[in-house]
């Protein structure tokens, strides 16, 4: 097997945001301290060697740093101050721009001009488009965002979107499954990867491993975030124009719905959700609270930004529909749009709301490997196997 | 020259590296004040077992010291005894002295029927707190000054007058005082040695709940004929012997979170102790976890020749967690094998932790102004400015050998400071 060495790859990995991979001596404390790190797949350390070495491949080929929930107990009792937490977090980052085929997530995390243009520009874009493409007759008289900009047209737009998205995503996932998998991926029969989709689906869904970490908090404000995120997902992309009945509409005119309907309590849960989320990721940043909050990258703030601001102004749209002030409640959409847009087109394929993808998938092929290994060679695992045996070293 | 009372020279701490400034500087003729905290003299140096590499006891070099002491009407001992304050400049020092009282004078003659007399126990810090003593006791076989000590629980106690009352040669003082003596000396010694860092800090560990957790200290009272145990190495839990025996290097040790730096002994202090237990219990399977090993110069052949022994295993990677198999008291130490990348979970009866050397001064800092200490507590004087001379593991971590060697050269620091007036 070649072995090959990048001596850049520490350097290139610094601006994606590693600081103090260097001073990790090696006791291997991380990995056995990790709840997650397991005899099949132990992880920190072995990436901080890498990247020390400079073995890039290895890391393309890991699925590991996707399989850590960085609750940060390894740095905490790191006896080095090496912060490998914060290491696969990098590894993380940069992962996700090597799985992107059009280097534009390389150029989004590592030039924060870049990111803040990127974003500006898209902003600017949707803007313009609302400002050309509308009816040209908006209801003055109350406040009704259809008259302006009617939600099955919106929808369409949506679905565009949606569709260009969920290429790029999916594009990029598969280049995610060809690096883990490398020579695996032919020689692995279909079967397996029919047998272990359900691991895709119950991670995808549940994150249950970040539960298995000692603190539990962050599973319960991750699970608050994904599920509000999911409901407003639903209600955006499907519900938009309520698949052409009235009654299930997202987007509705005027006036909004009772205070029970159940889109509306739907909407309620995905406001709180959201907003408690982020608020908690937000102050947790500010105070460093955690050792996951210590080292905020630009697009960690970026992304928190975009996410409330959309959130934000989503209430306060609703706010102004409620009081019935037409001005305001067309200003605010447009704001609303301005953020909402640029959070998912550049979030969603190129930077961190990848990993809703990469995540599950990750697992799952952790999964598929197990699975295949185990019928390929019972006898012979590759990993070794936990036990008192006292064999000489 | 100044007058002669304020040439003398003030040793603190009677451990191996305060013993030997303040022998070296008395025979050279100087008059010497060594003032010891413990009830007796040789500090941790009179727990050890053995020494490495030779494996040979400590006691015969403490006895050579205590007979030099014995010659040298100018060396002055003074045992439960602090040092309260020191002020004053470099050649001119006005120190108070704080010593607690014995309750037991010079006529005694260590015959033991105080101890018969006496029903009262208390924990015994000799052997750091793993078995009891009566309250009337001589700390141990070896303890010089040879004389009893009564605790201050026993006195205040009903048995108080029983105990004295048992005593042949009226040696026993129940109204014994604390004690104030004022000394002016003309240069002072700080030795006051190090303590093992404490393992209840290292609450991955487990040390302090689980019973089979012990220290490197500990481990040296297991081994030795006086210690609670009378040499039987076993489990503290069930007194069973050990048959997988793990030694965890540094245990709180080149950590950040604790000990930032190498203490230096440690890991020939577990090789040592490898080699009592593979004495003692020859089918005991050992495993010596590491994350490097620090044996120098001669001491390497020491280490080539465990590597040697079948029976003892060398493990690269730092022990992560201990955890404790609820009714068999064994214990799992999860632990990353670095050298291949593996991640072991290791079932073993008994886990001797290397806790690294903390200076005495971290806790209790001379009484003095203008002291300087590094981030750990070290005593770390600027080069060349004279005053108070800091020695063996005040000043930096180190062996048997290093201690007395730096101690001699203390000695030498603490004249030039008295000869310069």
């Amino acid at each position: 097997m070649t072995n090959k060495i990048d001596p850049k790859l520490m350097r290139d990995l610094e601006r994606f945001g590693l600081k103090d991979a260097c001073k990790c001596a090696h006791c291997g404390n991380c990995t056995a301290m990790c709840h997650l790190s397991t005899p099949d797949n132990p992880f920190p350390r072995r990436f901080v060697r890498y990247i020390q070495l400079g073995q890039r491949d290895k890391i393309l080929s890991s699925a590991e740093p996707w399989l850590c929930y960085y609750c940060g107990e390894c740095s905490e009792r790191c006896p080095r101050g090496a912060d490998p937490g914060e290491t696969m977090m990098v590894l993380r980052r940069y992962l996700t721009s090597a799985y992107d085929w059009t280097g534009f997530s390389r150029r989004f995390y590592t030039s924060e001009s870049f990111e803040l243009v990127a974003v500006a520009v898209v902003a600017g874009l949707v803007g313009l488009a609302l400002w050309f493409f509308n009816t040209g007759h908006p209801n003055w008289e109350h406040a009704d965002v259809n008259s302006l900009w009617p939600a099955a047209s919106v929808e369409i737009a949506d679905l565009v979107m949606a569709g260009i998205l969920s290429f790029l995503l999916l594009s990029n996932s598969y280049r995610c499954v060809k690096f883990i998998m490398g020579d695996l991926l032919g020689k692995v029969p279909l079967r397996i990867y029919a047998s272990q989709l359900k691991h895709l689906v119950i991670h995808g869904a549940t994150q249950k491993r970040l539960g298995e970490c000692k603190d539990r908090m962050p599973w319960y404000v991750h699970l608050l975030i994904m599920t509000g995120y999911a409901t407003v997902f639903l209600m955006v992309v499907v519900l938009l124009n309520g698949l052409g009945s009235e009654g299930w509409k997202f987007q509705r005119g005027w006036p909004e719905y009772p205070l029970w309907n159940p889109i509306r309590l739907a909407g309620y849960y995905a406001t709180f959700g959201i907003m408690y989320g982020t608020t908690y990721a937000i102050l947790g940043r500010l105070k460093k609270s955690r050792p996951a909050y210590k080292n905020s990258h630009a697009t960690d703030w970026m992304f928190l930004i975009l996410l409330q601001a959309t959130t934000v102004t989503g209430i306060l749209i609703h706010v102004a529909r409620l009081v019935d002030w037409p001005a305001g409640t067309y200003g605010l959409y447009a704001v609303h749009m301005m953020a909402a847009i640029p959070m998912l087109v550049l979030e969603v394929p190129f930077a961190k709301w990848a990993h809703l993808a990469y995540r599950p998938l990750a697992l799952y092929l952790v999964e598929v490997k197990r699975q295949y290994h185990a019928e390929a060679s019972a006898p012979e695992q590759t990993a070794v196997a936990v036990s008192p045996e006292q064999g000489r070293a | 020259m100044a007058p002669a009372a304020a040439q003398a020279i003030l040793v603190v701490g009677g451990g191996i590296s305060g013993l030997t400034a303040a022998i070296e500087a008395a025979e050279a003729g100087h008059e010497v004040y060594l003032v010891e905290k413990n009830p007796y003299l040789g500090g941790h140096v009179a727990q050890f077992y053995q020494y490495f590499p030779k494996l040979c006891p400590p006691s015969c070099g403490l006895e050579i010291n205590f007979r030099r002491i014995k010659n040298l009407p100018r060396l002055h001992v003074m045992t439960m005894a602090e040092v309260a304050r020191i002020e004053g400049e470099d050649g001119s020092w006005q120190v108070t002295i704080d010593q607690s009282p014995r309750y037991v004078n010079g006529k005694c003659t260590s015959c033991g029927k105080c101890t018969d007399a006496c029903t009262l126990e208390i924990d015994n810090p000799f052997n750091c707190g793993m078995d009891r003593i009566k309250a009337a006791y001589l700390p141990h076989d070896m303890a010089f000054p040879q004389q009893f000590v009564l605790d201050p629980a026993l006195v205040k106690s009903d048995e108080a007058q029983k105990v004295k009352e048992a005593c042949p040669y009226d040696a026993i003082e129940l109204e014994m005082k604390r004690k104030k003596i004022e000394l002016k000396v003309a240069s002072v010694v700080w030795a006051t040695g190090w303590k093992p860092y404490d393992m209840a800090k290292l609450e991955t560990y487990g040390a302090g709940k689980y019973p089979n957790v012990i220290n490197n200290v500990m481990m040296e009272r297991l081994a030795s004929r006086q210690g609670p145990t009378q040499g039987k190495i076993q489990r503290p839990s069930d007194g069973r012997a050990p048959r997988d025996v793990a030694f965890v290097q540094c245990a709180g040790s080149r950590d950040e979170n604790h000990l930032a730096y190498c203490s230096s002994v440690c890991c020939m202090a577990a090789m040592k102790q490898a080699m009592y237990v593979r004495a003692q219990i020859p089918d005991a399977r050992i495993t010596i976890f590491f994350i490097d090993i620090r044996a120098m110069d001669r001491l390497d052949s020491f280490y080539q020749e465990l590597k040697r022994d079948e029976k003892i295993r060398f493990f690269k990677g730092k022990v992560a967690k201990i955890d404790e198999e609820g009714s068999t008291n064994n214990l799992v130490l999860r632990v990353e094998d670095t050298n291949d990348a593996t991640l072991h979970e290791l079932k073993m009866d008994l886990v001797v932790l290397a806790t690294g050397m903390q200076p005495n001064t971290y806790d209790d800092p001379v009484p003095a102004k203008s002291v300087e200490y590094d981030d750990h507590g070290f005593i770390s004087p600027p080069d060349g400015k004279p005053g108070i001379y800091p020695t063996g593991c005040t000043r930096t971590p180190g062996n048997v050998s290093d201690a007395a060697q730096d101690g001699t050269g203390a000695a030498l620091k603490a004249i030039q400071s008295v000869v310069r007036r």
